[in-house]
């Protein structure tokens, strides 16, 4: 870091609000990520899944048979508290590593391309504490997107179909808020499995200056790991793709809870957090900054 | 220079951890082992003395077969007997994880871990339940009481004849082994750890060289006896054909309500009679391969080089059509043939079935 990539007289007024404690930097990234109109419209569309769902089942005359359709499906009718859950196997493949992808690929990118970086890099030691408020945001924007989503599930399955106790995957039922509790563990299930494709997204947002790129790039990675993930050809490397455990949160609708594949998703994410993280520390810091 | 080359540091030692800690890992557990030694017998008598009655896991099965994956759903007509066939088989391809909870004798839990789903065979006392998530449906057996009082009187009876100098577990062992002799070397081979205990590995070598199996080794737990692995070698195959393991244990009693089961009210809950042979004892598998009148089952050769011979009568009507048979097997001189590495079956023109894990020739030679 060189004091020649601050310049002195310019934007003083952003330089002192974005300076100060490390706390102060992560609430403004934290409002500007959410007062973004791109953040609203991703959150509406993540919420907009389990609504197509339901109302989709409610309209449909027909009833599915057990087994077709996504997981739980056939359920639905049933029971509301299952949109949820089919609306989280639906959008962990593809919908939820996209917005993840549009999120943490802008992170630095964005505020190269804007030509703001330089401006947030003016504290001293301002690399590392600025790398580490974006992932900061972008793991934030996990939460809320999966929150969003089974929030939102609950909701529109309890407004269009009975609700009551929920027969889980071994053919025991447990009480409505006991299954709301596990809902809510589902959602953090899905929060950690998104956190390594954060930090992948964040290492290659310090590649580049081009936003688009950056978060094109990262969406990429996400759907190359699940391609690797169905090879059987490459059964060795599959429980070290990110992506091996996204549907593991199944062993959390079994009784007895089962843990295990939350702790082993859990470790893979750390490897990922690891070596990005110490590979996104590296290009940043040594990166010149000249936007 | 140097201060942005130190900078590149953390970016090659952190990924170099995380990659030392992945091969690290599987080797610490592999550590090795050193139990105090024991013969085979030994081994028998620990596996014979084990008190475990309770304790719950999760079993881990792996086969390579060498079969090509199928989609084994497809091209199965819809009769039960089919779909019992193509589960066996699925069970038997690929991998699966099962979590087992065994609380005494008349109460155990298995729960077949699919994707997104989950297969239960609850046993608790005279009630059995099948529960399968992705249909969900419920099948409830009730076991008949004097089944049990049955299969009692006829261990009693067992018992009674057997020779005096068995009465002991010592004799018992040492019979047994004698009995494997001519045909197996029993040997125990190098501790290990499986589950995170120490095991002692019974290791049964077949002296047949013309049977496909290179060995079986049962991993015995060195505290309570219970057998927590079991692996079968297959000759020219480096992977296990077959492995059975526990890669949890805890000998903890299961909470009693996982054997209260209940199915749940969406279910559509089937009572199919408990399937009885004629002469009032209960038979022990679902009968899908009920003898036909004219031809049971015979078996030719010694050991582990046996061939099993179905006679054409006896093999039930819809194998012949059924297309999946196509897809498995390959056509040689005299029928088809379906070849692993641990099992040959042979289909003969003219509808005899023979099987055997052995390799194909002989199964050739014991049709003509």
């Amino acid at each position: 870091m060189s004091s020649s990539e601050v310049l002195p007289g310019e934007r003083p007024s952003v330089v002192s609000a974005r300076r100060g404690s490390g706390w102060s930097l992560l609430g403004s990234e934290i409002s500007v990520l959410f007062r973004r109109r791109r953040t609203w419209a991703m959150l509406v569309a993540v919420a907009l899944i389990p609504i197509l769902l339901a109302v989709a089942v409610r309209l449909s005359s027909e009833a599915l048979a057990p087994g077709e359709g996504p997981p739980f499906l056939d359920r639905v009718t049933q029971n509301g508290l299952f949109v949820g859950f089919t609306a989280m196997v639906v959008a962990i493949p593809l919908f939820l590593p996209l917005t993840i992808g549009v999120v943490a690929g802008d992170t630095i990118a964005g505020e190269a391309g804007l030509g703001t970086l330089r401006y947030l890099l003016v504290a001293p030691a301002g690399r590392v504490r600025l790398l580490l408020v974006k992932y900061a945001g972008a793991a934030l924007f996990c939460l809320v997107a999966t929150l969003t989503l089974t929030v939102s599930g609950a909701i529109i399955g309890a407004a269009l179909f009975p609700v009551g106790p929920v027969t889980l995957l071994s053919g025991d039922t447990i009480s409505v808020s006991e299954s709301l509790a596990r809902s809510l563990l589902v959602a953090a299930y899905v929060t950690v499995s998104l956190l390594g494709l954060s930090m992948i997204g964040l290492f290659i947002s310090t590649l580049t200056d081009v936003p688009v790129g950056a978060m094109a790039a990262t969406i990429v990675v996400s759907v190359v790991a699940q391609i690797l993930d169905v090879i059987p050809q490459l059964s060795w490397l599959h429980p070290w793709l990110f992506s091996h455990y996204w549907l593991g949160f199944a062993d959390l609708l079994r009784q007895p809870l089962d843990l295990g594949s939350f702790g082993q998703n859990a470790i893979v994410q750390l490897g990922y957090l690891a070596v990005f993280g110490a590979l996104a520390y590296s290009r940043f810091v040594t990166k010149d900054i000249l936007s | 220079m140097s201060r942005n080359s130190l900078k590149w540091l953390p970016a090659i030692v952190v990924p170099a951890v995380v990659v030392a800690a992945v091969i690290a890992a599987p080797l610490a557990a592999g550590a090795a082992v050193d139990l105090p030694d024991k013969t085979a017998e030994q081994v028998l008598l620990l596996v014979n003395d084990s008190t475990v009655s309770t304790f719950s896991g999760t079993v881990a099965q792996t086969t390579d077969l060498g079969l090509p994956s199928l989609d084994l759903g497809a091209g199965m007509p819809g009769t039960s007997s089919a779909a019992a066939v193509s589960t066996a088989l699925e069970l038997l391809s690929g991998s699966h994880e099962f979590r087992v909870y065994v609380g005494g004798e008349s109460q155990s839990r298995v729960q077949i871990k699919d994707r997104m789903a989950e297969r239960d065979v609850v046993h608790n006392g005279s009630d059995v339940w099948l529960y399968d998530s992705s249909t969900n449906a419920a099948t409830h057996l009730s076991i008949p009481a004097d089944l049990a009082a049955t299969a009692q009187a006829k261990a009693a009876e067992l018992e009674s004849q057997l020779p005096a100098d068995l009465s002991s577990p010592a004799q018992l062992a040492e019979r047994f082994l004698a009995n494997l002799d001519p045909s197996t070397a029993v040997s125990v081979g190098t501790d290990a750890r499986v589950a995170g205990r120490n095991v002692y590995q019974l290791v049964l070598t077949p002296k047949a060289t013309d049977t496909l199996v290179a060995s079986v080794s049962i991993a015995v737990d060195s505290e309570t006896g219970l057998p927590l692995q079991v692996t079968v070698e297959a000759r020219g195959q480096s992977a296990p054909a077959l492995q059975v393991g526990f890669t949890t244990i805890d000998f903890s009693a299961p909470n009693a309500d996982l054997f209260d089961f209940v199915p749940p009210v969406t279910a559509t809950v089937t009572t199919p009679a408990f399937p009885t042979t004629p002469d009032g004892s209960a038979a022990s598998d679902t009968g899908d391969h009920s003898p036909a009148a004219g031809g049971s089952p015979v078996i030719t050769g010694t050991g582990w080089s046996s061939i099993i011979e179905v006679p054409a009568l006896a093999v039930p009507a819809e194998l012949g059509d059924n297309p999946m048979l196509e897809q498995l097997t390959e056509p040689v001189a005299g029928g088809r043939t379906l070849t692993t590495s641990l099992l040959t079956v042979f289909l003969a023109t003219d509808g005899r079935v023979f099987a055997g894990a052995v390799p194909l020739a002989q199964l050739q030679a014991a049709a003509e």
